[in-house]
């Protein structure tokens, strides 16, 4: 009887107007929360706390001194894809452009005047004039451009003709003849030409360096095992050894911006990685660009690559794969200079979840002793996983020349058919600086 | 009982003798020498291994009886008891096979000579050190630089801007930073080093455009002929790495000083011989000198050598023995020169001395050397002597430690580059300078 009479002095219908409404020009004072947000817990056994445990571990990463993240990131060994720069793998260049998001752009950048004459055959169809002006380089007056030139041949002499050598072993013909050689080269371009690039001169110039980079791209189901049925990410890793490398105090200004690579187009491979040939190893995961931390000069200038006997063209002629060695020249470019791109990214702080700010550049010129390949880099984003690049446009960009032959054949103590063209590269590629 | 016992020691026996045939076996080839472990083999396995061999018996001699003829089982195709073993001439390939090849024995080859000569490779180990390669150079020894030298490395306009910084950085990447695990082994460490050294010294090459005139060489062979007393010399091999220069280098003593050292007696070590340790050979070429390049090579004068310790892993000397090294190839660089220069010929006194430095290092300490060749009669103790300026054991820093050195709850040796010496790297500047300011 009690709960059912009516009330209607308690609650009456009209209650005193203006009381509801807020009084106006004031702002609604702060309320404190009087709870904790509501997250997910970080140690049950749900797909929510799984994901709050991966959003920890990121922000304990964002939130730590470089040599702690590159510690975090590299500090589980897992079973990975391990890539190599030189490989024997068909068309690998595709696959590993899949792998690291780079764009190939045949051709080097505007900065990089590639000179029209390639071959002695097209030297006589271009007239003259242009032909004389364009032996010179920017900044770089004839005379020196004269000295440089004999200091190239005398290099190849010395190496070919003057020292007496004996007969090369089985595939130790590039080790014995051509790796002084391009060492006397790297050395002595160098130092001669410190005098216009003075990056140079506060530069640290390794002989037989080495460049790791450990990434994740791309995701699979695990087909079989205690854990089947789960996504697991690509791990790769890149050990590579270089001839020589120039490392550099200051970084190396961009060749385009970054808006515009977003049009670049990137080869997909919808294979696994595993069918390129390419196998799983576990082992140390391992970030380095040639040296530690604590080194001044953690930005890459100009990379050096030898051709070994087993990918000779050659010998790839006298297996009938003369069309993989654009191929191989392209692959071994663009793997090293990811490396090292990446790597000289990750000492800056940059990770998978802490996108570059700005591109880091590099260059890379690969031989065989007689042909040179040119390779420019532009590093546009680290951010390769799956979860960050679902909304990434940038993409990496690298530029790449055919091989250029610098000389015909050493005949008598005389270098026959020096290209000047591929030496004027080499000047350029050394003279780059901000 | 007894039965299963026995069975068990049966079958425990072959096991058990197993072990004791190996470790035997292992002990008795140690002990005997050369013979392998599968020449005998022992089908008992209840004796012992250790009882006296008995000699192998003689063969039976063959006797030959002229004129008659033995009945052979070779026309038989197959072994016959009774008839004798069939012998046939021997057969000798009448073509050229290089796999099979058998050298003749060394008195039959075409270049044997009766008389020894003395070969010092760069794996020779020299018993007396540096007073040993002084005698067999006919050399005077003076320590420390030259004074040129010392005061090019104190003229400010030849060093480099930030130099000492710059130097501790490049210890610090050869020391630690040039790897990713926690330092770099002996062999790595002193090679980049060198190379950073290097590196660095030539960044100068812009105020100083002489530098450009060099260039380096790795890997070449050198050879240089030289008669001293009674007895023949050579010097062989690749010995490390050569800064080769357009220009010579200029003297460092001048020519009173070079008449001065005929008063110098050289140091003789009896009763040891002064060939100890040289390789004795009687089959060379005579005359052989060879700076290892060819005629016309634009950079003919030997500069400096660089030799590191660690470079031949076969061959470990030690620090005496080492500087030993050094002098005798820089020797053999300014000999090949000069027999190049002025004939085979030995001359009494050189108008123009020839002058090459040396740099060795084990990635902490340095010996700088600069050799004067004065004269290359060297037959006689008497006469002008060549010189030598050493300056051994030079520590460029005296600790890089990764993990501090504690003892007791002190920290003795602090973590990273300590006691770095600026003055050593003046001095390598110096020697690399020297011929180019």
């Amino acid at each position: 009887m009690a709960a059912r009479t009516r009330l209607p002095l308690l609650f009456p219908k009209n209650l005193p107007p203006f009381r509801n409404q807020k009084p106006v020009h004031t702002e609604a004072a702060v309320k404190e929360p009087a709870y904790p947000p509501i997250v997910p817990s970080l140690t049950a056994k749900s797909k929510s706390a799984r994901r709050r445990q991966v959003e920890e571990q990121v922000q304990k990463i964002c939130a730590s001194s470089v040599e702690e993240k590159l510690s975090l990131i590299t500090r589980i060994q897992r079973k990975k894809f391990v890539v190599y720069p030189q490989t024997f793998a068909r068309n690998a260049d595709r696959w590993y452009q899949h792998f690291t998001k780079t764009a190939y752009i045949p051709g080097l950048p505007e900065k990089f005047t590639l000179d029209p004459e390639k071959t002695r055959g097209e030297e006589e169809e271009e007239s003259s004039p242009p032909a004389a002006a364009q032996t010179t380089v920017p900044g770089i007056d004839d005379e020196a451009f004269a000295d440089i030139r004999s200091l190239v041949t005398r290099v190849i002499l010395q190496e070919h003709w003057h020292m007496k050598k004996h007969k090369p072993f089985l595939f130790r013909e590039q080790e014995q003849m051509v790796a002084p050689l391009l060492r006397n080269l790297v050395t002595g371009l160098t130092h001669s030409l410190a005098k216009y690039n003075p990056l140079l001169l506060h530069s640290s110039l390794d002989i037989n360096p080495q460049v790791n980079f450990y990434w994740r791209r791309g995701e699979r189901i695990i087909p079989k095992g205690h854990r089947r049925g789960r996504l697991e990410p690509t791990r790769f890793q890149i050990d590579d050894h270089p001839h020589s490398q120039i490392r550099i105090t200051q970084q190396l200004p961009q060749f385009t911006t970054l808006e515009a690579s977003y049009t670049a187009e990137v080869p997909e491979v919808t294979l696994a990685p595993n069918l390129m040939p390419l196998f799983r190893r576990q082992y140390d995961n391992n970030i380095f660009t040639g040296a530690k931390l604590p080194d001044p000069a953690c930005y890459g200038h100009t990379q050096f690559h030898l051709v070994p006997d087993q990918y000779h063209r050659d010998r790839m002629a006298r297996q009938q794969k003369s069309d993989q060695v654009e191929v191989f020249l392209r692959a071994n470019g663009l793997t090293s200079l990811f490396a090292w791109t990446g790597a000289q990214a990750m000492y800056q702080g940059f990770w998978n979840h802490e996108d570059v700010t700005r591109p880091f550049v590099s260059q890379a010129v690969i031989t065989d002793g007689q042909y040179f390949s040119f390779f420019c880099y532009q590093l546009n984003t680290v951010a390769l996983s799956v979860e960050t690049d679902t909304n990434n446009p940038r993409k990496n960009l690298l530029w790449g020349t055919e091989s250029l032959r610098l000389y015909d054949s050493v005949q008598d103590g005389t270098v026959v058919g020096l290209n000047d063209g591929v030496i004027k590269l080499l000047v350029q590629f050394l003279t780059n600086q901000p | 009982m007894f039965p299963e016992v026995a069975q068990c020691l049966k079958t425990a026996a072959p096991l058990f003798s197993q072990a004791v045939l190996l470790k035997d076996l292992r002990r008795l080839s140690a002990h005997g020498g050369a013979r392998c472990l599968q020449a005998r083999r022992h089908f008992g396995v209840s004796r012992c291994l250790t009882a006296k061999v008995p000699p192998t018996p003689k063969p039976r001699e063959k006797v030959e009886i002229p004129g008659l003829e033995m009945v052979t089982y070779g026309e038989r195709m197959h072994y016959v008891p009774g008839l004798a073993k069939p012998t046939y001439p021997p057969w000798e390939k009448d073509y050229k096979d290089p796999r099979h090849y058998k050298a003749p024995p060394t008195h039959e080859m075409p270049l044997y000579k009766e008389k020894p000569c003395y070969v010092y490779n760069q794996r020779t180990s020299a018993l007396e050190g540096v007073r040993q390669a002084l005698w067999l150079t006919k050399t005077k020894l003076i320590s420390g630089l030259p004074p040129q030298l010392l005061s090019l490395a104190e003229d400010p306009a030849n060093q480099i801007p930030d130099q000492d910084e710059r130097v501790q950085n490049a210890i610090k990447h050869a020391r630690f930073w040039d790897t990713t695990e926690q330092r770099p082994g002996k062999e790595k460490y002193s090679n980049t080093l060198l190379f950073n050294l290097l590196h660095l010294c030539a960044t100068l090459q812009p105020s100083h455009p002489a530098i450009g005139r060099r260039i380096l060489a790795e890997n070449y062979s050198l050879a240089a002929t030289w008669k001293r007393g009674e007895d023949l010399f050579q010097i062989r091999g690749q010995n490390g790495l050569l800064n080769n220069c357009m220009d010579p280098l200029p003297e460092v003593s001048g020519k009173q000083e070079v008449g001065d050292t005929a008063d110098h007696v050289l140091e003789t070590f009896y009763p040891v011989s002064p060939t100890i340790d040289l390789q004795k050979v009687h089959v060379y070429k005579e005359d052989v000198n060879s700076s290892g390049f060819r005629e016309g090579y634009p950079y003919p004068h030997a500069h400096t050598l660089y030799f590191l310790e660690g470079a031949d892993a076969r061959c470990k000397l030690r620090p005496e023995q080492f500087r030993a090294k050094m002098v005798m190839f820089t020797f053999g660089n300014a000999l090949a020169r000069a027999h190049q220069l002025y004939g085979s010929e030995p001359q009494r006194v050189l108008d123009r001395p020839i002058t090459v430095q040396a740099v060795g290092t084990n990635g902490r300490f340095f010996q700088f050397l600069v050799f004067q060749l004065n004269t290359t009669d060297l037959s006689g103790d008497d006469g002008v002597k060549n010189q030598l300026w050493l300056d051994e054991d030079v520590t460029l820093y005296d600790f890089a430690k990764v993990r501090p050195l504690i003892k007791k709850k002190q920290v003795k040796v602090p973590a990273g580059l300590a006691g770095y010496k600026p003055e050593t790297f003046s001095k390598f500047l110096a020697l690399y300078l020297h011929g180019a300011v």
